[in-house]
């Protein structure tokens, strides 16, 4: 395809590179208003308790404060939450997590904001904390919420599970655990509020992945129509669904009410930030799986717990998608796959890219590669035996009907140098050095699922200049889809990328596209971005045969008869003279699957992945270097093949640090690394020696490119992968993560019989 | 904080005054008081980088720099890193097209420690890079594309020279 186009399949530089690179982008929380007030929030004094009251009056007493908020100054519903709206805005009467508000305090500056807050006095009693969600699901835990701690639970079966373990030649079985995991994003939760009281608008300036949504919650909260409440999300320093949910829109919202005509300010702090936002979910996964032993897949028994800490945000359908990425992209007759959430005082957890499948691929994948030693079978070989392809029925019993491209990415993974050269490369290594390879494959669900509104809309402007404008409601957090809609557009347009702009997630500037997340955006937001730049371009050709004649088309961004041309410019010009705005409109809904598991299960439409590591353990240490990443996402047709390789590197890393360094600790609902000095993340020198990414180009029909969205799975099989390549190496199976040096360590010692304590005896003997 | 004094140092090149109390945060001093907001604070605790300017000729983070600090030091921010306001920086350059920039907000520290390596070391290797920039946290790109910009950035340099 990239032969015959002008800007689609091309690294085309992004269009907002050279401002991040200058330093003149503004972000939000960089914008400055004249009269500026800063606001805090005063959090909860600890994880678990009720209040018996609250008072403000020695805050507000102070000189400097402009006022103190708490729960009677919130005139709407005093919830918010993306599925269910179970979280306080400002806590009444109990606190569940550390991170919860129970006050806000707007003042001149932050030093007085942050005084002011100290001063508030609220009076508690203590609540035992619930910090372990087995626990917190027993009978007579004390119960967070008044429905009790079991805040979802599912299950999907296909076939009859009981015949397909007796039908298995071979059944392995394990426990795995995962941990909670920061996002952190490197842009903090920053932004201004401003209620004009001349046009009675608020306005907020603040990061989030869905500006609509935003608005809906914050309106529901103050109790105001949506139509007044004015949402600039984009652009976002980093995001990967740590900015789903609400942030701080609504303390904004609420403080720039309270004083009309002023801004007021809010930046929160790396701790605060930790502490109080959503977190990846930590699991507990007991997982039972049989085969034949010609390697054919028979059953697949998969029963998960997670922990959401204090609040449901999007715990549900995490765990949905844990479920319905448990089977991987492979055929099984026989499936039951479960899961139930817990609340719990640990914080809070929602949304984070891999999104459930995460957890439960790393689950899955190292059980295939159990069932591989036992039968004896290449890793790859029983992959590719039991790889779904388009039209087969999924582990929940749904026919995939759209593209899948996992076999496509297994022989690139099978035919690679890391693969073929493993065995040369593991005898280059002498002990306390075991060399190992591993590979994971990952089907991850993309849009929102059956049965949730899943729409995109874009509008595609001529400018008074004859530039061409794209407006999208989704945001641009990184990934840089602004620059791949802006290729879109300009390729139907025939202009140059120059000639493009583009505007996002504002709800003044831009329609409804929805949620940027789920790996939706290049599928929805691309589709609408086609339709409408078609649209424009249809509308354009109208307005140039009423105006000059009919016989134009459209060549090279100008409309062209017969030696004449017509260019935007004079279209723009002679629109401009009449008053006339030409606008080209696109709106899409996702495909669904005619099953219904209910909660949004199942989904239709799925990005596939296989990622290849190889790994160096030094057994006396403990430490693990990842040598080599072999990455091979199944994108569909590929719009900026830079844009797909920048997600896969990061992914790759990401995922990587997953399985070997981060992890959010808590004691007692209390965070223990809630900065960066205390949580590790991977540097410049932490990194694998070298990621190559090979994009495997499998069209998906629905998309009007043949695109999808690859966001989430480029960062899911890597943990595993390097897992199974610590077992190649040292014969070990580790099956809880992160695995730090101290955990390696503590394994070889436990298991003297493994390779690697073998090979150190005898190489020291 | 204590009442505010005079600083003058110079910045970007220029001499510059301002008010502030002397404990200020140098990095809110350049974005707060002087709307240079290429400076990012993302952990105020000298581990992410963000906030990296060149002081005195070496790179450091100014989240751990008081205003008063400041007095007669010579800094230069990530807008002070282009040659000319139209004429962006080898490596301004070579992050755009390698496509090392995503999100973003690590791209001004990472700009200014990769400007302040290639100052005194023209001709970095990979291991060289990778651990100029160990102090400027990015979780984005993983880092592969940064190493490739800064070295192509290298190479265009040597071009010129």
């Amino acid at each position: 395809m990239s032969e015959s186009t002008r800007h689609i399949g091309k690294p085309v530089p992004r269009i907002d590179g050279l401002d991040k690179a200058t330093g003149a982008l503004k972000y939000l929380g960089d914008l400055k208003f004249e009269g500026t007030l800063w606001g805090k929030v005063l959090r909860a004094a600890h994880p678990h308790a009720m209040i018996r009251g609250i008072d403000t009056s020695a805050a507000e007493a102070m000189e400097g404060v402009h006022t103190a908020l708490t729960h009677r100054d919130v005139k709407g519903l005093n919830r918010f939450g993306i599925a269910v709206p179970d979280q306080p805005v400002l806590c009444e009467d109990k606190v569940r997590y550390v991170g919860d508000a129970v006050a806000l305090v707007v003042a001149d500056t932050e030093e007085i904001a942050a005084l002011a807050c100290a001063a508030i006095e609220v009076d508690y009693s203590v609540l035992p904390v619930v910090d372990d969600p087995a626990r917190a699901l027993e009978p007579g835990a004390p119960a967070l919420h008044t429905d009790g701690n079991l805040m979802h639970r599912n299950e999907v079966t296909k076939g009859n599970i009981t015949e397909g373990f007796g039908e298995s030649d071979v059944i392995v079985e394990h426990h795995f655990s995962t941990q909670m995991y920061a996002h952190a994003f490197l842009e903090l939760d920053a932004g201004t509020g401003l209620l004009d009281p001349d046009s009675g608008v608020l306005t907020i300036w603040c990061s989030g992945q869905y500006p609509y949504r935003d608005q809906l919650q914050i309106a529901r909260a103050v109790g105001w129509d949506p139509e007044k409440i004015h949402v600039i999300a984009s652009p976002i320093g980093g995001a990967f669904g740590g900015k789903d949910e609400i942030t701080i829109q609504i303390y904004l919202a609420l403080m720039a009410i309270a004083v009309p005509g002023r801004p007021v300010k809010m930046a929160l702090s790396r701790e605060e930030s930790m502490e109080a936002g959503t977190k990846r979910h930590p699991f507990e996964l007991d997982v039972r799986f049989g085969a034949k032993r010609d390697g054919t897949f028979m059953a697949l028994d998969f029963e998960m717990v997670s922990d959401t800490g204090a609040y449901a945000s999007l715990g549900g359908p995490v765990m949905n998608l844990a479920i319905e990425g448990a089977g991987g992209p492979y055929v099984f007759p026989h499936t039951r796959i479960g899961g139930r959430v817990a609340y719990t005082n640990n914080g809070f957890s929602g949304a984070f890219r891999g999104f459930g499948t995460t957890q439960s691929c790393f689950a899955q994948e190292q059980m295939i590669d159990m069932i591989a030693l036992e039968i004896g079978m290449d890793p790859i070989d029983l992959r590719l035996k039991n790889a779904m392809h388009t039209g087969d029925l999924s582990a929940m019993d749904h026919r995939i009907w759209t593209s899948v491209g996992i076999e496509e990415t297994l022989r690139v993974a099978r035919d690679s140098k890391i693969w073929r050269e493993r065995r040369e490369r593991q005898t280059r290594h002498r002990p306390p050095l075991f060399f190992g390879t591993g590979v994971a494959c990952e089907m991850q669900a993309t849009g929102l699922g059956k049965g949730i509104p899943d729409f995109s809309g874009a509008h595609c402007d001529l400018e008074p200049d004859g530039a061409v404008k794209l407006r999208i409601g989704g945001i641009e957090m990184g990934t840089g889809v602004n620059t791949a809609y802006c290729q879109i557009a300009a390729e139907i347009l025939g202009l140059p990328m120059d000639r493009m702009r583009i505007v996002m997630g504002d709800t003044d500037e831009t329609p409804d596209s929805g949620t940027t997340t789920a790996s939706r955006s290049i599928y929805m937001m691309g589709n609408a971005a086609t339709l409408a730049a078609r649209d424009l371009a249809r509308v354009l050709g109208e307005f140039v045969a009423a105006h000059w004649g009919e016989g134009f088309s459209l060549c090279d961004g100008a409309f062209v008869r017969d030696g004449q041309s017509v260019s935007l410019v004079d279209i723009a010009v002679k629109a401009g003279e009449m008053g006339q705005r030409l606008r080209g409109e696109g709106h899409t809904v996702h495909p669904e699957s005619d099953k219904d598991f209910g909660d949004g299960l199942p989904h239709i439409m799925y990005s596939y992945c296989t990622q290849v590591a190889s790994v160096i353990v030094d057994a006396e240490t403990g430490e693990i270097f990842v040598d080599e990443v072999l990455s091979i996402p199944d994108c569909g047709r590929v719009i900026n093949p830079q844009g797909v390789e920048g997600q896969s590197d990061g992914g790759v890393v990401m995922g990587a640090s997953y399985a070997l360094l981060e992890e959010v600790l808590m004691e007692g609902g209390r965070f223990v690394n809630a900065n960066f000095t205390n949580y590790s993340l991977p540097t410049a020198v932490d990194c694998p020696r070298r990621i190559d990414t090979v994009m495997v180009e499998v069209p998906e029909p629905t998309h009007e490119w043949g695109a999808k969205g690859i966001g989430e799975t480029v960062t899911v099989p890597i943990c595993p992968a390097i897992i199974n390549a610590i077992f190649d190496a040292i014969g070990i199976r580790l099956f809880h993560i992160p695995v730090t040096p101290e955990r390696v360590v503590e394994a070889i010692e436990a298991n003297p019989e493994c390779k690697a304590a073998r090979a150190m005896s005898s190489a020291m003997g | 904080m204590l009442p505010p004094i005079s600083i003058t140092f110079t910045l970007n090149g220029e001499e510059c005054t301002v008010e502030a109390p002397p404990e200020m945060c140098a990095a809110d001093v350049f974005r707060e008081l002087l709307g240079l907001t290429g400076t990012k604070v993302d952990c105020r605790e000298g581990e992410c980088g963000s906030c990296t300017v060149i002081f005195n000729g070496e790179p450091a983070c100014s989240c751990l720099m008081t205003a008063a600090q400041l007095r007669g030091a010579h800094v230069v921010t990530v807008e002070g890193i282009a040659h000319a306001i139209d004429h962006p920086h080898e490596v301004q350059e070579a992050f755009v097209t390698e496509g090392a920039v995503q999100c973003g907000h690590c791209i001004p520290g990472m700009i200014v420690s990769a400007a302040a390596l290639l100052e005194r070391n023209p001709d970095p290797s990979e291991g060289e890079i990778r651990h100029a920039i160990a102090g400027n946290i990015c979780r984005c790109t993983g880092y592969a594309k940064i190493v490739k910009a800064i070295q192509k950035a290298s190479e265009m340099r040597a071009l010129k020279r």
